[in-house]
């Protein structure tokens, strides 16, 4: 049996009482868009933050690609290939939108005062680099026109694919997507899910909160259904949107 | 001539800490009242170590900047666990117990009555005694300071401060260190802290506990508030602006017991009106 | 008996600092603006009591009518610094950096008014001394101690059981939905300040009685005070009120050992070295 890509397994987790994780496992195959999806509140940010270290669970363990993550802080996790956004974007609002994607660029020269003080020429140089990596990033998720732009002036959609952007520039190969479309329709949500597609084609694999059935059906190879921070079942989209009883968790209190 | 010299000199001396409290404040998004104890240590070293003959300026500037970097790393660390307001408090207590050592370790302070006789600055043997030298170093000292302050900030590193202090949590996502980015600009805060302190107890020639407490941090934050924060503009504008300020008021008929309170209360107006109208400064950025 | 004494003056002084720290507590934890303008108003109070008494009046009209004064002074502050910060979205530093510019101003008002240099009250019921098992008492510290204690219960009365205080404590804990639900949060946030530089401005002139006058003091008053605040718990009148006193007595023990100038130092120390091992304080929630 060969390893999986991503294996949660057994996370558990307390805020205060209310238990946010139960028992959580699922593991997720390579170049694959995983949808992890559930009803409000069932643990799906809780999920990400704890495989990107943002939160340290009671029990259970993470492996990716065959390493633990466990106990590592965020930033060795983002060098191990594994990157995140958030549900409520983040973004650096007084900061162009060039400077959110070359912010997230690893390994530059001139990150330390020293280096930049020192050696200023090739700290120039660098930023250069770092500058014309960002924007050919910006134009491939189809911001290239906005590079300059101040990030709070950008319409909600852009701002959701800078978010992306800024994923990309970390360079990792798994990509946890926080509901990158909630909130989008008609043209810009189309955008972003065509951008998701484009992403699995260049080999990117994704794991994606999300809480609209059409965007689902639409790109995800595998899902994931959460409810009450345990994983009630995984498979193929059209499988679990067949389950009358996940339907009636999904759907129950809204009815 | 002479008054205006040592006007530019302790103008081009508080752009250096300007420059500090401009990089934690404004930059790095730190909220520190304990850059005059900082300044405050960096002039006692070099005062120590002078007046004791314990070693040269040079060195003894290198051993000023080296303690301050260390200090201000220790004293900022609070900062880096301990969220906002909290560290508002810490960062008032070490000021005041800054201020407590500098009166009370009478063994290497002189205690209240501070530390006279300190000799004067000299760079490979030549002795800087007269107004017009100390101003040439000075200067020069404070354009260095600009420069390493500009070039930092227009770097990768400053980009990563600045985004540090919009989001934390964002730049802990995209794999950057964000503690030790923090205790790298506390460090170059420090650094700057040291050499002006350095220059400013060779300058006077005499230094008392009243130059570096409670009240120099707020004349400090004065000035790079009302200069404009943020900005390298603003760092050197705040300074030049507020030391002219109690020489306009000597031209005002107020009793010398006075002149103190009235300065220092002008300098508690400035802010609020700053804070109130034009919290970006004259050449800065909106805080 | 030295021990005695220092014990009994630790606790004197702590409940004077307690009104400060309790009183201080109810403005951050309410407007969540770390009012250090507090021990601007503080002083003020102190000196304004001086005034009237020299005007002839007996201290018990300073006593009473200086709060009340306090009070206006704490709803101008609210008014004309706190509230258009506020409405231009002044970031919290910005708001503490006007607070501070503020308490400059006042302080030095003080010294340029009155006088830079110690101040004492000319009346004599104030050194008036009883000896109580072998600890010297002047009239000054006991009535610190009462109308502290007075001062504590009161408070701890008022914002647990009637309206004026159930509405600061849902305003604090969410004034967005106060908002919503028609509680005017502007309007509590005046209330607040006015109560709490009524509060303070009590100790302000009862350690006034009995030390005198000084204008730059208060800062580490206040600061002491923040310090028990954050220990004892944000919000909690109760542990701002104990922790204060806790830290004076020790403050006052630690004379035994070593030279006084050092224990406010010593006390900061102790602080930070506590904030780096438990950085949320002592009983913060989970
Ligand atoms: N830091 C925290 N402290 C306390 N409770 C938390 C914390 N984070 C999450 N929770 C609780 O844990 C549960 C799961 O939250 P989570 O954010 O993971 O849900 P979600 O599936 O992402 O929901 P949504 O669809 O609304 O984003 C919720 O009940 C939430 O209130
Ligand atoms: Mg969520």
């Amino acid at each position: 049996m060969t390893v999986p890509f991503l294996q949660v397994s057994g996370l558990n987790k307390n805020f205060g009482g209310l238990q946010a994780l139960r028992d959580c496992s699922f593991a997720i195959e390579k170049g694959r868009i995983t949808c992890l999806v559930g009803p409000n509140g069932a643990g799906k940010t809780t999920v990400f933050n704890a495989i990107t270290g943002f939160l340290r669970p009671e029990s259970g363990s993470v492996q990716f690609q065959g390493r633990s993550l466990d106990r590592l802080p965020p930033r060795a996790i983002v060098r191990s290939g594994i990157a995140r956004s958030f549900q409520n974007l983040r973004l650096y609002a007084d900061m162009t939108v060039l400077e959110n994607v070359t912010s997230a660029l690893p390994g530059q020269f001139g990150e330390q005062p020293l280096s930049a003080i020192f050696r200023p020429f090739r700290t120039a140089r660098a930023m250069r680099q770092a500058n014309e990596q960002a924007a050919g990033i910006l134009e491939h998720v189809g911001l290239g026109d906005q590079a300059r732009v101040w990030t709070r002036n950008l319409s909600y959609g852009e701002q959701k694919l800078l978010c992306i952007a800024r994923l990309l520039a970390t360079g990792a190969d798994l990509l946890l997507l926080d509901e990158p479309t909630s909130g989008l329709s008609g043209e810009a949500l189309d955008r972003v899910m065509a951008l998701l597609r484009r992403l699995q084609a260049e080999g990117k694999s994704q794991l994606v909160v999300e809480h609209n059935t059409r965007v689902v059906m639409a790109i995800a190879d595998e899902v994931v259904f959460l409810h009450g921070g345990h994983v009630l079942a995984q498979g193929s989209p059209a499988e679990i949107t067949a389950d009358p009883a996940l339907a009636e968790i999904y759907f129950g209190g809204a009815l | 001539m002479e008054y205006f010299y040592s006007y530019l000199i302790l103008a081009s001396i508080f752009v250096v800490l300007g420059l500090a409290t401009n990089l934690l404040v404004g930059i790095a998004g730190i909220f520190s009242v304990s850059q005059a104890a900082i300044f405050g240590v960096g002039a006692y070293v070099t005062a120590y170590c002078l007046v004791n003959e314990v070693m040269g300026f040079l060195p003894a500037v290198a051993c000023a900047a080296g303690a301050c970097l260390l200090l201000n790393i220790v004293i900022t660390l609070p900062a880096l666990r301990v969220a906002g307001d909290y560290f508002v408090v810490t960062s008032f207590g070490i000021q005041l117990l800054a201020t407590a050592a500098f009166l009370n370790w009478n063994g290497a302070t002189g205690g209240a009555s501070g530390m006279a006789a300190i000799p004067p600055a000299d760079l490979f043997g030549y002795a800087i005694e007269d107004t017009g030298s100390m101003l040439l170093l000075c200067v020069a000292a404070m354009l260095l300071c600009c420069l390493a302050f500009y070039l930092a900030m227009n770097s990768p590193y400053g980009r990563l401060l600045r985004a540090i202090r919009e989001d934390e949590l964002a730049v802990a996502a995209s794999g950057k260190p964000v503690i030790p980015a923090k205790a790298a600009a506390a460090a170059l805060a420090g650094v700057f802290g040291g050499v002006a302190g350095s220059l400013y107890a060779t300058f006077l020639s005499f230094i008392d506990p009243s130059s570096f407490d409670l009240n120099a941090s707020v004349l400090l934050l004065s000035m790079v508030v009302v200069g404009g924060a943020r900005t390298l503009a603003g760092s050197i504008i705040g300074p030049f602006v507020l030391l002219a300020l109690p020489q306009v008021l000597t031209m005002v008929e107020i009793p010398s017991t006075m002149a103190a309170g009235v300065r220092q209360g002008l300098y508690g107006a400035l802010l609020i009106a700053f804070m109130l109208f034009r919290p970006q400064g004259l050449a800065g950025q909106k805080l | 008996m030295l021990l005695l004494q220092l014990l009994v003056n630790g606790l004197v002084t702590g409940c004077a600092l307690g009104v400060v720290a309790f009183s201080f507590s109810l403005v951050y934890s309410t407007t969540k603006i770390f009012h250090v303008a507090h021990a601007g108003v503080y002083t003020l109070a102190g000196y304004l009591a001086w005034s009237l008494a020299r005007a002839g009046m007996p201290d018990i009209v300073g006593l009473i009518v200086v709060p009340v004064v306090c009070a206006g002074f704490g709803v101008v502050i609210q008014r004309l610094l706190y509230d258009p910060l506020a409405q231009r979205r002044a970031t919290h530093l910005v708001v503490l950096i006007a607070s501070l510019g503020l308490l400059a101003i006042v302080q030095n008002a003080i010294a340029v008014l009155w006088s830079p240099d110690i101040l004492h009250f000319d009346s004599t019921w104030r050194v008036q001394t009883i000896k109580l098992v072998g600890v010297t008492l002047n009239y000054a510290q006991i009535a610190t101690v009462v109308v502290s204690v007075a001062l504590y219960g009161a408070t701890l009365f008022a914002t647990r059981h009637t309206g004026i205080g159930k509405r600061i404590r849902a305003v604090a804990s969410n004034p967005f939905l106060a908002e919503l639900t028609r509680l005017h949060p502007r309007r509590t946030y005046a209330m607040v300040m006015a109560l709490a530089s009524a509060l303070v401005a009590v100790p302000g002139m009862l350690v006034g009685f009995d030390l005198g006058l000084q204008p730059y003091t208060g800062t580490t008053v206040l600061l002491t005070g923040t310090v028990a605040v954050i220990a004892g718990g944000v919000g909690s009148l109760t542990g701002a009120f104990l922790v204060s006193i806790v830290v004076t007595v020790l403050q006052n023990l630690s004379l035994l050992v070593m030279p006084g100038q050092w224990s406010v130092g010593i006390t900061f120390l102790i602080f930070v070295a506590f904030m780096l091992v438990r950085p949320r304080g002592l009983f913060a929630a989970a």
